[in-house]
């Protein structure tokens, strides 16, 4: 076995023997395990719950508004609200049975009350007052059932049947995005999205955990001196390489269980649901070809290639965790940098904004996957982004052997830049 | 074969503020025990890396083993122990080791049983306990300092350079590792060892090398070394406290040119116009109690005081000298 074999054999195998990669890699698929199937089971749990938690509808237009309301009310978030109360009241009187229904809310009798004026059939606007009354879906669910009552009895007035005006308002419709690629139609919009979302987060956050790894272990080989013991054997060029080809394993090692373990649970995920009481749920997988998982891996070595080389320079300019702190802020922002562009680009994949990031140096290792897994991308830009993140990759490679060769040898404080700029100029 | 393990031609080494090694030219013996002194921060450390090839010079040639710098052939056949010394804390004794011979190209089966013979001869593997399966950080500082001696010995190297070896060692230890350079010396290996401690590289070593300032002030053999600088010293013991009579005999410098005084020990060195005869007259005219006078060879302690001085002491820059 060469130099470089042993170095790496040891930074993968001390890395893949400790608690916490095991926990780790066995932790990633259960939590996405969990993330399916805990909103379902919730969902369930939730509409069989009998919660006697109801609104008090204050009524005072005269008509049967606030029995529409209460009805449209019924089932869903609130849990079972046939006992949603309407109080028939006159304008007058308003006010006395607002104070009334207020105490009922601070005894708990009540969750919040709603308000329908003497104009609340013209009014754009009621009032509601509750405890949820921070909680944006239940305060538009309210909104929702007002809104139809209205509608539904303003109808009646026109002198449209009343079941005619229910079957209309209770028509549901929504959008079944399909993906459109090279290869024609196929896969699901929605699907994709969480696809892509999921990909570009574990690249992030498999290139930030093993990037700081990176760095921790440059910097133990400073501080307890072993880098002086390895280097007398290999050349720092060798450690380097092996820190950073061990470490990029692990990260791999880590990818693959996780693939394997999601797609073996995505696989099995009939029988789990059943098991928790979850009825069968129509579940479509991403549609993704053997080229894009090829891509998406050799984005992810260059992200992990380019980042790690960073953190291996900053790890070689301090010499203690505190300064490690501080003289990664700088990394930090230029990590974070494609952080902030996921979520605008996640949304609308297809602007300049997302072309120009996916082939910026730096941004281009994270926001072209996450591209190339939402939407089609042209093999032109695909290329352009790999030539520069390889170029970039090179480059910061260069510069770290440099730093990392003077630097793993210079103990007792940080390096500054003008110390830095020339152990680069050195040679 | 050549006949010396290392040879440094007109080396130089600049560092920003300073220069730490200035023409240095020093030939190491192939089968000698070869001790590099100096004081803190003279240029030791930073010859012993650029032996090792760790850094590079900014002149000069550096040949070690027969081969030039850096070869890997050469490095294979060198065993290191850093003045700093550095095991990874978290790993088990017996991996790192194992680690440390994979770097010198130690096949897994050959390495594993020198590993189980070296941590039975420095008692680390014992009928109670076996340390080699402890990890680093659960073995005491003595015992660390035992697993790094493995392993810059485990690849029974032809050349061993060890940086202050014996700074730190309690004296079980720094037994330990004198025996062990005598075996090393025994099996004709080449030895090369930094210190500034001059009662141990006395008694060790064939040839020395002082350097101050990164300039070399002596190299020669210890006997070439000894009588260059004897015949003109005196080992000088008293009873009692120093009374001021001795004290003036002792202080007179046309009979003294220096005396080194440890409490109720003196070694005395003459002055070119004194002789001992009248020294020992003078002693015994002053009423001194003595317990012991004899003509020796000046201490090496002695010589390295004279060549370097106070002056020779730089303050401040070691870890990089």
């Amino acid at each position: 076995m060469g130099r470089l074999g042993a170095v790496v054999k040891r930074e993968y195998m001390e890395r893949v023997r400790s608690k916490w990669f095991v926990i780790a890699t066995i932790f990633g698929p259960l939590f996405f395990g969990l993330i399916m199937i805990v909103p379902a089971w919730l969902s369930i749990r939730s509409t069989r719950s009998t919660e006697k938690e109801r609104v008090i509808v204050l009524d005072a237009t005269g008509t049967s508004l606030g029995r529409g309301v209460a009805d449209r009310l019924r089932g869903g978030l609130f849990g079972d609200t046939t006992g949603a109360r309407v109080i028939a009241v006159s304008p007058a009187a308003l006010a006395d049975a607002e104070s009334t229904a207020t105490a009922a809310v601070i005894r708990k009798e009540a969750t919040g009350f709603l308000v329908l004026g003497e104009g609340a059939m013209r009014d754009t606007t009621v009032r509601y007052a509750g405890r949820n009354a921070s909680s944006i879906a239940e305060v538009s669910r309210i909104e929702r059932a007002v809104r139809d009552a209205v509608i539904g009895l303003r109808l009646e007035g026109l002198g449209v049947r009343s079941d005619a005006v229910m079957g209309v308002m209770k028509m549901r419709m929504s959008v079944d995005a399909e993906q459109i690629t090279e290869r024609g139609r196929g896969g699901s919009g929605r699907v994709q999205f969480v696809f892509a979302a999921a990909i570009s987060f574990m690249m992030y956050m498999l290139i930030l955990l093993h990037g700081t790894n990176i760095l921790r272990s440059v910097l133990e080989e400073k501080t307890t001196r072993v880098a002086e013991v390895v280097v007398a054997s290999v050349r720092p060029g060798t450690l380097l390489a092996g820190k950073i080809i061990g470490v990029g394993g692990v990260a791999l090692t880590q990818i693959i269980v996780w693939t394997a373990a999601s797609t073996a649970m995505v696989r099995a995920r009939g029988p789990i649901m059943a098991a928790i009481g979850v009825p069968g749920l129509t579940f479509q997988l991403p549609s993704v070809t053997p080229a894009t998982i090829a891509l998406l891996i050799t984005f992810f070595l260059l992200g992990f290639l380019l980042f790690a080389a960073l953190f291996a320079i900053v790890g070689a300019m301090v010499s203690s965790e505190q300064e490690a702190q501080q003289a990664q802020q700088p990394l930090m922002l230029v990590i974070l940098a494609p952080v902030l562009l996921l979520q605008p680009i996640l949304l609308n994949p297809m602007t300049k904004l997302a072309e120009t990031a996916s082939w910026m140096p730096f941004t281009g290792p994270v926001i072209m996957p996450l591209r190339l897994s939402l939407v089609p991308v042209p093999t032109s830009q695909v290329v352009l982004s790999l030539i520069v993140s390889a170029v970039t990759c090179v480059a910061v490679i260069w510069l770290a052997a440099r730093i990392y060769r003077v630097g793993i040898l210079m103990y007792g404080k940080r390096a500054t830049i003008r110390e830095v700029a020339r152990w680069v100029r050195q040679g | 074969m050549t006949e010396s393990a290392v040879e440094i031609r007109n080396v130089v080494k600049r560092y920003a503020n300073h220069v730490a090694v200035r023409d240095l030219s020093l030939i190491v013996p192939r089968g000698s025990v070869y001790g590099l002194l100096g004081p803190n921060g003279a240029g030791k450390t930073t010859t012993i890396r650029m032996m090792l090839n760790i850094i590079a010079p900014d002149a000069g040639t550096i040949t070690v083993l027969g081969r030039p710098g850096g070869d890997r052939e050469a490095s294979d056949r060198i065993g290191y122990l850093p003045e700093e010394r550095g095991l990874y804390p978290r790993m088990q004794v017996r991996r790192l080791l194992r680690f440390l011979a994979d770097l010198k190209g130690i096949p897994g089966k050959a390495a594993n049983v020198r590993i189980d013979e070296w941590l039975e001869r420095l008692t680390l593997r014992t009928a109670e306990r076996d340390w080699g399966n402890a990890r680093v950080e659960e073995l005491s500082r003595g015992m660390q300092q035992k697993v790094q001696f493995i392993g810059a010995l485990l690849h029974d190297p032809d050349l061993v350079i060890l940086d202050e070896p014996f700074s730190g060692l309690d004296p079980v230890n720094a037994q330990a590792l004198k025996d062990t350079v005598v075996d090393l010396k025994r099996r004709r290996k080449t030895v090369i060892f930094s210190t500034h401690v001059m009662d141990s590289a006395e008694r060790m070593c064939d040839a020395v090398c002082i350097i101050a300032r990164g300039v070399k002030v002596l190299d020669d053999d210890m006997a070439t070394v000894k009588s260059s600088h004897g015949g003109r010293h005196v080992a000088l013991a008293l009873e009692g406290d120093v009374t001021p009579g001795v004290a003036a005999v002792l202080a007179d410098r046309s009979l003294v040119a220096r005396v080194d005084a440890s409490n109720r020990f003196f070694e005395v060195e003459l002055a070119p116009e004194g002789d001992s005869g009248s020294l020992l007259a003078r002693l015994v005219a002053s009423g001194a109690r003595i317990q012991r006078f004899e003509r020796v060879q000046p201490s090496l302690h002695q010589i390295f005081l004279r060549r370097v001085g106070a002056s020779g002491v730089e303050e401040g820059v070691s870890g990089h000298g």
